[in-house]
């Protein structure tokens, strides 16, 4: 995960970074001169000897602008005066982007976040912020990197703010039975075979569970739940294709209490959200269930329309957590930032392969550490 | 929506481009910037459209205008030019060889849409008289063979499966001697990451032993950038002849799917538009590029530039509506390139002007059942009864009927419609064909 963005953000912040202090040295000649030149002819009768250690500091400073560490040179000599020199080393060692400036370097950024799948709508979001943190504010040269490195970790930080979730211990917390959780998601996100997952360490945890299919519609739904329970030993509610699938959830609620089982696993159709037949269809099945949990899953293989999926589905029916499959196809993370931009709803897990045990935790600061961040 | 506004900003600097004086540098990139984000935000690969748009602002800056055109005029057609070109021209359809039978494979990634577009492909070619049958190969998915059986039971399409063999080579050779019965052989085979060595292996055994003649790569609307590199392996191991757009009745803008058609040379053959068997269709670059583009008039905008390309097209339109050769196969034309953009909701957006308009949901809808009622009525005509309308007489329209499975009014209803649009057409008389077109379109139901 994140693989290829690491190296790109780091390369591209190098790159910025290094180009902007180079750029810095013409800048510190001149202002070198600029600043010398005029106080020092005013401070002439006062402190003589002064003067000559300036000028003595500003040839040292001219010569070493050509040589590589400009600024170490200047931080020695300056330890021991204060007054115009501290004025001279500010001017030599920070260094304010303006608007073109930043918007050069952050069109490489740009680029590499859309690579990585990032949503533009996202990218917009982290381009504000370090905008904030880097445009018309003065920077120490040689911090530039760190500033930079340190806002986008902010920002990513800020983005993926959720708490982390146990949803096992969740499920053991609550007193009351049976914990109900319904999954939905456009076409074939991979619900089913998640909740074949979660059944499977559910049970695993020693937590008793029922399948309910509520997808009463697609092809063979019913029959590939089944194998799962089959594979699995659990029960499945189900009920004829076309039934209506709310009725079906209702079902698998009721068995779920009157089995005295831990969870009720209600698996649904998959919906394009712009389907408003579908998605009232949705609403209802959530009206029946009143599930305690209701979980959206979503590819990490799919780009911007990410954000319009995940952001409907939480207008009608309201997520309270989400699992993004698939996570073995594509290492770029983007729709990880994407998602949790939208929802700012915790990720509950991904799926990473077809596997019942293809199932990682969530670990942010893992996530961030592999941005490079 | 932030995609829409991305639409919005590319038709208003399109505007402006047309609004201008001169055409001058600034002006130009600032074309390029929009293009670049409503394509990216649309998903097509972010080196595609950095080419594309180099391309676009070398012509821009270097290009002389063709006499007759102005510059700007210049400039908005190399945008329609290079886009349209990046599609691919024209329609683009498998072409059935005669064959027995014509074997067409499906790959692509999991759940991206193969078992339930061969259902579709399926119903497709079966509606045109072919002989389809579909063998199921997918030994990994649970109960993926019980799902190939219902899609194609339910349009009554023979269907070969095995559910305990679990090698898929097997399932083949098992029924090879059957399938010389038919036409075309659809191969249903299970998801797969290009990047797995292990399904790649599989996935080369059945090709290099089956032989497909067709091999479509299944995308769905919604990926992401992993679609480039997804597709070049897949081109790679099993060289794609053609690329099957899934889920675009969403909201995704399926700029996935280019990527594949540029890495495997290979055109977009199908679009899918929903679950149903009906809900498929031919693929139109131009309806394609607007929606990719998120705007609905990039056609209107571009008229006066393509005008002196399509003349001649156009040309051939004019004698056909003049001579009242007009028949319901250039009416289905007609609905097939309002359609191809998506359900019917989402081509009022692209209207110019509908976008803002709110619509009672309600009538979106019925709308759009007409509209696919109407196709389904026209997928179920015969050749002869598509080209010569006046013919369908109550107990063919009772066939019709129950051929698309809608009712006998359903199909009178639209009949009427033909003739009233015939008619308006003759009392048009000539003048300019890309208006009557328009005027046609605006006759249309729920277009009004
Ligand atoms: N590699 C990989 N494949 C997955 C993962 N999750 C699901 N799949 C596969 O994706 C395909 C679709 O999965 P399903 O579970 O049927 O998806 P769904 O959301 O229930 O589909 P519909 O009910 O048709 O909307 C199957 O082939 C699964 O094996 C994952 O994390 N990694
Ligand atoms: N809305 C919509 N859904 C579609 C379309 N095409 C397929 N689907 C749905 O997408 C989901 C996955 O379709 P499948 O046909 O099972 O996909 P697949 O590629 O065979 O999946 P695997 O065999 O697991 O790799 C199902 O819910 C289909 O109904 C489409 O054009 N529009
Ligand atoms: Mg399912
Ligand atoms: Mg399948």
């Amino acid at each position: 995960m994140f693989g290829f963005l690491k190296d790109k953000i780091k390369d591209a912040v190098k790159k910025f970074s290094k180009k902007t202090e180079e750029e810095g040295k013409d800048l510190v000649k001149e202002e070198t001169e600029e600043v010398l030149e005029e106080p020092v002819k005013e401070e002439i009768k006062e402190e003589v000897k002064e003067i000559k250690e300036v000028k003595k500091i500003k040839k040292e400073v001219t010569e070493e602008v050509k040589k590589e560490d400009v600024k170490e040179e200047i931080e020695e000599k300056e330890e021991p005066k204060k007054g115009i020199l501290s004025k001279l080393k500010e001017k030599i060692t920070t260094r304010k982007l303006n608007d073109q400036e930043f918007e050069d370097f952050f069109s490489d950024l740009e680029l590499i976040l859309m690579e990585n799948n990032v949503a533009l709508e996202v990218i917009d979001k982290i381009k504000e912020s370090l905008k904030m943190d880097l445009v018309n504010v003065p920077l120490k040269r040689n911090e530039i990197e760190k500033i930079i490195d340190d806002s986008l970790k902010e920002t990513v930080d800020e983005i993926l703010s959720f708490d982390n979730i146990d949803l096992v211990k969740k499920i053991k917390e609550k007193d009351e039975k049976p914990y109900v959780i319904v999954f939905f998601g456009v076409n074939g996100s991979g619900k089913t075979t998640t909740i074949a997952k979660i059944a499977n360490k559910l049970k695993e945890n020693g937590l008793k569970c029922v399948l309910v299919a509520a997808d009463t519609w697609r092809k063979a739904a019913i029959e590939q739940l089944e194998e799962h329970g089959k594979k699995l030993d659990l029960k499945v509610i189900k009920q004829k294709y076309g039934s209506d699938p709310a009725a079906v959830a209702f079902d698998g609620v009721e068995y779920g209490k009157a089995h005295k089982l831990d969870v009720v696993l209600i698996d649904t159709a998959g919906r394009q959200h712009s389907n408003l037949n579908l998605m009232s269809e949705m609403e209802k099945i959530i009206r029946v269930a009143k599930p305690n949990f209701k979980i959206f899953i979503g590819e990490s293989t799919t780009g911007n329309d990410v954000v319009e999926q995940c952001r409907n589905f939480n207008d009608v029916v309201g997520i309270n957590g989400v699992i993004l499959t698939k996570t073995d196809v594509d290492e770029k993370g983007g729709a990880i930032l994407s998602v949790s931009f939208v929802t700012g709803k915790p990720i509950v897990y991904l799926g990473s392969g077809q596997e019942y045990n293809n199932l990682e935790n969530f670990n942010k600061s893992q996530i961030i550490k592999n941005l490079g961040l | 929506m932030v995609l829409d506004n991305l639409g919005e900003k590319l038709r208003e600097t399109l505007k402006k481009v047309a609004g201008s004086v001169f055409v001058d540098e600034s002006l130009v990139n600032e074309l390029v910037k929009d293009i670049q984000r409503a394509l990216i935000s649309g998903d097509v690969n972010v080196s595609l459209v950095l080419e594309l748009t180099k391309k676009i602002k070398e012509r821009a800056l270097n290009e002389e205008a063709p006499t007759g055109l102005s510059k700007k005029e210049h400039l908005v057609n190399i945008v329609y030019e290079e886009l349209v070109s990046f599609l691919g021209e024209e329609k683009n359809e498998i072409k059935i060889e005669s064959k027995k039978p014509f074997k067409i494979m499906l790959v692509g990634l999991f759940g991206s849409g193969k078992t339930t577009t061969i259902g579709k492909i399926a119903n497709y070619y079966t509606k045109r008289g072919l002989k389809v049958a579909g063998v199921g190969l997918d030994v990994h998915r649970p109960a993926a063979p019980e799902q190939l059986k219902q899609a194609l039971e339910a349009i009554n399409v023979p269907v070969y499966i095995d559910k305990e063999e679990k090698n898929a080579l097997k399932i083949y050779e098992k029924y090879d001697k059957e399938f010389k019965k038919y036409d075309v052989l659809l191969i249903d085979t299970a998801g797969r990451d290009a990047l797995s060595d292990e399904l790649i292996k599989e996935i080369k055994v059945l090709n290099s032993k089956i032989k497909p003649d067709g091999r479509l790569l299944v995308l769905s609307a919604d990926i992401g950038q992993a679609a480039q590199k997804q597709a070049e392996v897949f081109n790679e191991n099993c060289d794609v002849t053609g690329v099957v757009v899934s889920k675009l009745d969403g909201t995704a803008k399926g700029g996935g799917a280019l990527s594949a058609c540029k890495v495997a040379k290979a055109p977009i053959v199908f679009v899918g538009l929903g679950e149903k068997v009906e809900d498929l269709e031919t693929f139109n670059p131009t309806g394609f590029v607007s929606r990719l583009l998120g705007m609905g008039d990039i056609e209107a905008l571009l008229e006066k530039a393509k005008e002196a390309i399509t003349e001649d097209d156009a040309k051939d339109m004019e004698k056909k509506f003049l001579k009242g050769e007009f028949n319901l196969i250039d009416l289905y034309d007609q609905m097939e390139s309002m359609n191809k953009m998506g359900s019917f909701s989402k081509l009022l957006e692209m209207v110019p002007g509908m976008g803002q308009l709110k619509l009672p949901k309600d009538a979106l809808n019925v709308q759009e059942d007409k509209l696919k009622r109407w196709k389904y009525i026209l997928n179920s005509c015969s050749r002869s009864e598509l080209e010569n309308p006046e013919n369908i007489d109550t107990s063919r329209a009772e066939r019709i009927a129950k051929g698309s499975g809608t009712s006998t009014g359903d199909v009178k209803e639209l009949i009427k419609q033909y003739k009233q649009s015939k008619k308006m057409i003759k009392m048009m008389g000539s003048g300019d064909p890309s208006k009557l077109m328009k005027k046609f379109k605006g006759g249309m139901p729920g277009l009004k």
